[in-house]
């Protein structure tokens, strides 16, 4: 990257010159994530290795339902964090959506619907509140997001008087706990949303948009990229993956339990990043996502296998979140043009003045 | 005459042959430079006094010798110069103010310093008694020279003060102050707004009902059929046509400054603002655009295949102005206009959907996104219109990017690099490219090669030209005078969000550019 700024025009900087063929072009494609991928390989190889039970087919349907959850609702942060938010409501969401499942089938509404009901009405809150308010409001994703969460988990609690309620929909109960064509419901539910996620991420001008936006908003918009709406649709997308979340939780369990779960906006955050998302958003994507949540449910599933506290994965992640993403920061902004990066984004206005002074003491300002 | 005619493929103007002597006639007269030939063989006669003649001409057709000759400023190699029928020769300006011949030329000849009533009678002309300058009668004299022009300011006010249109009036009642008998004016309206160009056109009718000629200089055509009586139309040095200004329609006039029939319809595209009557609508037309604190009243017209700088100190407004018009920027008053059809810019998307693009000044944080490829920052706005649902890419899409890049003459290894790879030049190309690709009809550049390299810089320049010529509009700011005087076919100043000054940019000079822009008009 330094390189760029002494190679004369024309030059391609020596640092493009790779990449040429399909193969290091797939090489270099997971530039993003190649940390949390070797952590995967190694913490499965280390699991395999000194826990028997590890690669036994139950034990790895466990590990994945274990954290479809957490799967689900990371894919939808991952847009978010792509367009540089963040989505603090997605536990909130997800529990006041699980209520409104269990309301709907209450009252008698079959299964399907309701579940339908409950993912779009995810998709409304994500949408109107967290994707009005920062996307056409433009007001912080930090205050929007903690505020709904903060809004959604009293609601709910009001809603639903505290109580859980219990589900005995064939459909949800199938979702949460039975196989389906031989495999754990919850894990074509992860396979089927990863592909999905995977295809739009790839195949749709729309993620281009949520790349420029988050890659520059200003750019985005002055290209004229509608942010507003796409701001809006990725906040919705983020609640409609949350009320999916919530869907799945109240299968599992068999109950809509009013209590978001704390940990799961900030579990799903540290996945998107862990998989190599920035959070100054434009870079990364689903792949690292899914390796990222893939290792904190194998850090879950070993631990737990090996008897160890599972408050040690808590402690591992952080670290390793520290370490990986922290790292990858270091080793891509580091040096010469990483300092003169942050120089050239904190000091932006007085660069730009520095250009124009340069400019205009010539004769402009003589007489 | 009728060599010159002969000469001619029978313009559609004709070359009328003068009856009878004319107060000033001035008849084959050559004059050359080194190896040029600035004059070959020029003619124009002012047929009589209270006559306002217009002298019309590309750059380089030899206007400004031939005015210098008229002028004493020059000596003419070969040709005669008649006053009332005698033959006269001027040695001097001295001489030619001496038969009444004075010229206010369009750099302001003024001192700064000193009141308005001691530059009109500059050069020892003020009233004197025994003690010395009488300021009183200085001060009266001064007044009944304004007063001939209409004008009503305080003579004892400093010349520094006064607006550029205010000092050019001063010039004219110096002229006028020395018994002129003929006052040449050399595109006394290049700098001018409209508004101040009426007032000299009322000044200019004053001095005419009061018996004194006017050699009226302009590139500006419309001017002429408002204000003259007679005509001259310069090309390479010689009259290609002259006659009272019935005899021309505007299309005659364009054939005859650029010497082929039909001409006027390129000139109309290709040149300053001036347009036949039927010619096409402006690009771009902006009114009274106003933009609370930062812009004011700005009217500016940019022509199909033109390229207009705005050039001003930093915080002049050339910014917002581009902004406004782009829509990012809220209007409090004004009208904007694309191709003639009327718009209000809102938000970025509907300006480009009207045919606008905008090129903003800092590339890295608002005219790309660094962290993404060549061929996705280049389609982003030539894709806009497609569904959001579509996959990106295909044949069409990948043609097309090859062609942009390749018109950038982008230097990259690939156009799926990413653009922080590229050095500052191939960015700026990309950044110029999206809207290129995307066929805009106006082009909004700020600062278009900040921060490039001087071969990366003339390459845009080149790029630019080459967009103009297919018929886009180009509005350039930039901090770099010289920059715009090398890009531009005309140059606005602008100074405390107002547009000061208008030129073309042949006319234009960096003092002169520096000068408006600073406020010392």
């Amino acid at each position: 990257m330094s390189t760029q700024l002494v190679t004369p025009a024309g030059e391609p900087s020596p640092g493009a010159a790779r990449g040429d063929s399909q193969l290091s072009r797939a090489v270099a494609a997971t530039r993003h994530f190649r940390p949390v991928l070797l952590l995967v390989v190694g913490l499965g190889i280390y699991f395999s290795a000194t826990q028997p039970v590890f690669l036994t087919r139950l034990n790895i349907e466990n590990l994945l339902s274990g954290v479809s959850v957490l799967w689900v609702v990371s894919l939808g942060m991952t847009f978010v964090l792509l367009t540089g938010g963040a989505d603090l409501s997605v536990g909130a969401t997800g529990a006041i959506s699980g209520i409104l499942l269990a309301k709907l089938l209450g009252v008698g509404v079959p299964g399907l619907p309701s579940v339908l009901l409950a993912i779009l009405f995810g998709v409304l809150i994500g949408g109107v509140i967290n994707g009005g308010l920062v996307g056409r409001l433009n007001l912080s994703f930090f205050v929007v997001t903690l505020a709904s969460m903060t809004t959604l988990t009293g609601a709910v609690n009001l809603w639903s008087n505290t109580n859980s309620f219990f589900i005995t929909s064939p459909l949800v109960n199938r979702i949460g706990t039975q196989n389906t064509l031989g495999l754990p419901t919850t894990i074509w539910i992860m396979i089927v949303s990863f592909l999905i996620a995977l295809y739009v991420q790839h195949r749709t001008y729309w993620a281009r948009d949520v790349y420029a936006i988050g890659g520059s908003i200003v750019a985005a918009r002055l290209s004229g990229i509608r942010t507003s709406l796409t701001l809006i649709s990725v906040y919705a997308l983020a609640g409609g993956c949350a009320a999916l979340g919530g869907v799945i939780t109240a299968g599992r369990i068999g109950a809509a339990a009013p209590q978001p779960d704390p940990t799961l906006p900030l579990l799903a955050i540290a996945a998107v990043l862990l998989g190599g998302t920035s959070l100054l958003g434009g870079q990364g994507g689903v792949g690292g996502t899914a390796l990222g949540v893939l290792f904190i449910g194998i850090l879950q599933n070993g631990l737990s296998l090996a008897g160890l506290s599972s408050f040690w994965q808590q402690v591992v992640t952080g670290v390793i979140l520290v370490v990986a993403v922290g790292g990858d920061q270091l080793s891509v902004r580091g040096g010469v043009a990483g300092v003169r990066r942050r120089l050239g984004a904190g000091g932006a206005p007085v660069a730009a003045h520095g250009i124009d002074g340069a400019a205009g003491p010539g004769p402009g300002q003589s007489s | 005459m009728n060599a010159l005619q002969s000469r001619e493929p029978a313009p559609s103007a004709p070359l009328q042959a003068q009856v009878g002597p004319g107060l000033l006639e001035l008849r084959a007269v050559s004059r050359r430079f080194g190896g040029i030939h600035a004059l070959r063989s020029a003619d124009l006669v002012i047929s009589g006094p209270g006559v306002i003649h217009g002298l019309i001409g590309e750059n380089g057709s030899g206007k400004s010798t031939l005015l210098g000759v008229m002028s004493g400023q020059l000596q003419p190699d070969g040709g005669q110069i008649f006053i009332n029928g005698a033959p006269v020769s001027f040695a001097s300006p001295t001489a030619a103010l001496r038969h009444g011949i004075a010229m206010v030329s369009q750099e302001t000849a003024l001192a700064r310093d000193l009141t308005i009533a001691e530059n009109i009678f500059l050069g020892g002309r003020m009233a004197r008694n025994w003690r010395g300058i009488n300021w009183k009668a200085t001060r009266a004299r001064a007044l009944e020279v304004l007063e001939r022009l209409e004008l009503s300011y305080d003579p004892d006010w400093p010349v520094a003060r006064l607006r550029p249109d205010q000092k050019q009036m001063i010039e004219i009642a110096r002229a006028l102050s020395m018994n002129t008998r003929i006052l040449i004016l050399d595109e006394p309206t290049s700098s001018l707004t409209d508004d101040q160009v009426h007032a000299l056109f009322r000044a200019v009718q004053q001095i005419k009902s009061a018996g004194v000629s006017t050699v009226f200089v302009s590139h500006r055509l419309k001017e002429m059929f408002g204000l003259v009586d007679e005509l001259t139309v310069l090309r390479d040095g010689l009259t290609s046509a002259c006659g009272p200004v019935g005899s021309f329609d505007a299309h005659s006039l364009v054939d005859a400054m650029v010497g082929k029939p039909g001409a006027w319809k390129e000139y109309a595209r290709a040149s300053v603002r001036e347009r036949g009557p039927d010619a096409e609508d402006a690009a771009l037309s902006v009114r009274g655009l106003t933009v609370a604190g930062a812009v004011y009243d700005i009217d500016l017209e940019v022509e199909r295949g033109e390229i207009v700088g705005i050039a001003g100190l930093v915080g002049a407004g050339r910014s917002e102005l581009l902004e406004a018009i782009f829509g990012i920027r809220p209007v409090s008053a004004g009208e904007t206009a694309i191709d003639g059809k009327p718009f209000a810019p809102g938000n970025p998307r509907r300006a480009i959907n009207r045919g606008l693009g905008f090129l903003p000044p800092d590339r890295k944080s608002q005219g790309l996104v660094l962290r993404r490829t060549i061929d996705e920052n280049l389609m982003m706005v030539a894709t806009l219109g497609r569904s959001r649902f579509r996959p990106p890419g295909g044949r069409e899409i990948e043609r097309k990017v090859a062609e942009v890049a390749g018109t950038m003459r982008l230097h990259a290894e690939s156009n799926r690099s990413l653009v922080s790879t590229l050095s500052g030049g191939n960015q700026q190309k990309v950044a110029l490219g999206k809207w290129l690709a995307a066929s805009p009809r106006v082009m909004l550049l700020d600062e278009p090669t900040r921060g490039v390299d001087v071969a990366a810089k003339s390459e845009i320049h080149e790029l630019l030209r080459g967009v103009a010529g297919n018929g886009v509009g180009l509005l350039v700011s930039s901090s770099e005078n010289e920059e715009l005087l090398e890009l531009c076919d005309r140059i606005l100043v602008m100074f405390r969000g107002r547009i000061v000054a208008s030129m073309p940019s042949a006319e234009a000079t960096e003092p002169l550019l520096a000068r408006y822009a600073g406020g010392h008009l």
